[in-house]
């Protein structure tokens, strides 16, 4: 793997691809393009990354989807009901360890942000993301650098 | 034995405690340093190990670490990061500050189990 | 979900009947873990429905299934730590007081994908008595892909977290991209070779320590037998040989003897098999 000094899709897809696989046990495969990738109201959690690239990473799913990822990262059945809190902590929780893995990825040492979550009515735009699967479903994730 | 695990993930705190607890620790948890602090401080008997994450609101867990090896009425926990940080000089510093070992997330649980066999903190483990 | 006591029961019960491996109280999270994939896979909700499933239906194909599941890809450094604790305060020392030429040969028979033999390059590195000493391991292995993972010497955040404490991991590895490379001291002291050991063995000199570890378990009684002395062939007579925590040479072969070290074993040749080895 070479050392890339900003964070692109391949490295961001391998750290997601070894997240979902260790603590989901799960598989993370890139969603084909011509794949509709739609949903109504969704969660969107996001983290900083600071140091010799500045931006943040951005992971939107479905709603249920989130429910899922919690689920399954604390080991219960894909369809128990969780309080909104815990999925909205589980959810941060899996972008910090993908947004860790990341940042360790690029030269010099960055600075981690804590995660964000927050609720979404709208589903990103493709061009400006890339989509890969959770089971079935569409999970978006975005690469933001800073505006220059 | 007890063990005290520092996250600010009610998920990452649940599933550290669950390995935790399987291996036969009674589990304490904080969600940040401070609260860390304030509960080694507090009465009961001090831990036998602290896992312990980086990134926390209000005290990290380098700053814990740090304070807890001010203190030689600690000096018995056991300290190991468990965090996203992965950077060498990331874990050169952890250690630095006194932690014993770091797990870098993400983990297996076997690999937070062969950890703590490495510590000696295991019922079938004589350390090295 | 935590696995219920009755169901961690049955897999212990299985997989010790099948493969002599046992899982002790305490390894309840790494079989939920493990059999949580195939409990999906096999449509059940958790581990419990899994494995009550299958102590009903004991189908045999299923049950093999798990047991391959809770005894393959062990492949964490310094693996079961105690044999690399032996290796450096009990069995290097005492090689290097009988080594004048400050050389030591140890083959790695079964290496997967490098952990085993670079662990054992990176314990000779902290056995104070070996300062200075030349360390080489040939690092043998049946499958080619294998060989050419421990060739890269690339391991995976996973990987790297597997039974490695820190304070190696920082002295001896570099972060490269998402994985980390081993430095290329130790790598250099590590040669890969492909070898099948079932047959005769090619020509590959005297070794002074045999990792012939959790390989054993997978042969046959003659084949464990023959491959038992063909290896007292390429051992130098002082030579100790590591075998893994399930395996003895008892009523297997003979000619060795064990010493116990630490919490478990080394063995070595019986001195009155050593000078009628045949060559």
């Amino acid at each position: 793997m070479t050392i890339a000094s900003a964070p692109d899709q391949a490295l961001v897809l391998a750290a997601i691809e070894q997240v979902w696989g260790s603590m989901l046990f799960a598989t993370a495969d890139p969603w084909p393009t011509e794949r509709p990738a739609e949903f109504e109201t969704g969660l969107q959690a996001q983290i900083e990354l600071r140091g010799e690239w500045n931006g943040r990473l951005v992971l939107t799913c479905d709603a249920g989807v989130a429910n899922q990822i919690a689920n399954a990262m604390l080991g219960l059945g894909p369809e128990d009901e969780l309080d909104e809190p815990d999925v909205h902590d589980a959810v941060g929780e899996v972008l910090n360890v993908v947004g860790g893995s990341v940042k360790g990825a690029l030269p010099g040492t960055s600075a981690l942000g804590l995660p964000g979550v927050s609720e979404v009515t709208e589903v990103p735009s493709r061009d400006e993301s890339f989509v890969v699967s959770w089971g079935d479903a569409p999970v978006y994730v975005q690469i933001v650098p800073d505006a220059a | 034995m007890r063990a005290l695990v520092v996250d600010d993930s009610r998920a990452m705190r649940r599933i550290v405690g669950r390995i935790l607890g399987d291996a036969g620790f009674e589990v304490l948890e904080a969600a940040d340093g401070q609260e860390a602090l304030d509960l080694l401080a507090g009465p009961g008997d001090v831990p036998e190990l602290a896992c312990v994450d980086w990134n926390m609101p209000v005290m990290d867990g380098l700053t814990f670490i740090t304070e807890v090896r001010r203190h030689p009425e600690w000096r018995a926990i056991t300290l190991m990061m468990v965090t996203t940080e992965s950077e060498s000089d990331q874990i050169v510093r952890a250690l630095a500050a006194g932690a014993h070992e770091y797990l870098i997330k993400p983990f297996t649980g076997e690999a937070m189990l062969e950890k703590l066999d490495l510590l000696g903190l295991l019922p079938t483990s004589t350390g090295v | 979900m935590t696995i219920s006591p009755q169901a961690f029961t049955f897999v212990r019960e299985l997989v010790r009947a099948e493969s002599a491996i046992v899982l002790e109280p305490g390894k309840e999270y790494l079989v939920e873990s493990r059999l949580v994939p195939l409990a999906r896979e096999a449509g059940h909700p958790d581990v419990d429905a899994y494995v009550a499933d299958l102590s009903t239906r004991r189908s045999q194909a299923a049950l093999m299934k798990v047991v391959e599941a809770l005894t393959t890809n062990e492949t964490s450094w310094f693996r079961d730590s105690d044999p690399y604790t032996t290796l450096r305060k009990e069995v290097l020392p005492l090689l290097a007081k009988t080594r004048p030429n400050r050389e030591l040969r140890v083959w790695a028979a079964a290496c997967s994908s490098g952990q085993e033999p670079y662990s054992i390059v990176m314990t000779a590195l902290d056995t104070p008595e070996l300062a200075g000493w030349k360390t080489d391991v040939i690092a043998t292995d049946l499958s080619e892909e294998m060989l050419e993972r421990g060739r890269r010497g690339e391991y995976s955040q996973l990987e790297v977290n597997r039974g490695m404490p820190a304070t190696t991991l920082v002295r001896h590895f570099e972060r490269s991209g998402l994985n980390w490379r081993i430095n290329q001291s130790i790598k250099d002291r590590v040669q890969f070779r492909q070898l099948n050991l079932t047959r005769p063995f090619p020509p590959m000199g005297k070794f002074d320590v045999v990792f012939l570890r959790n390989v054993l378990i997978y042969f046959d009684l003659p084949t464990k037998q023959d491959i038992l002395r063909r290896v007292r062939q390429v051992m130098a007579p002082d030579g100790h040989l590591f075998l893994g925590a399930a395996e003895m040479t008892m009523g297997v072969d003979d000619a060795w003897e064990r010493v116990p070290a630490g919490r478990s074993s080394v063995y070595r040749i019986r001195e009155e098999q050593r000078t009628c080895v045949p060559w």
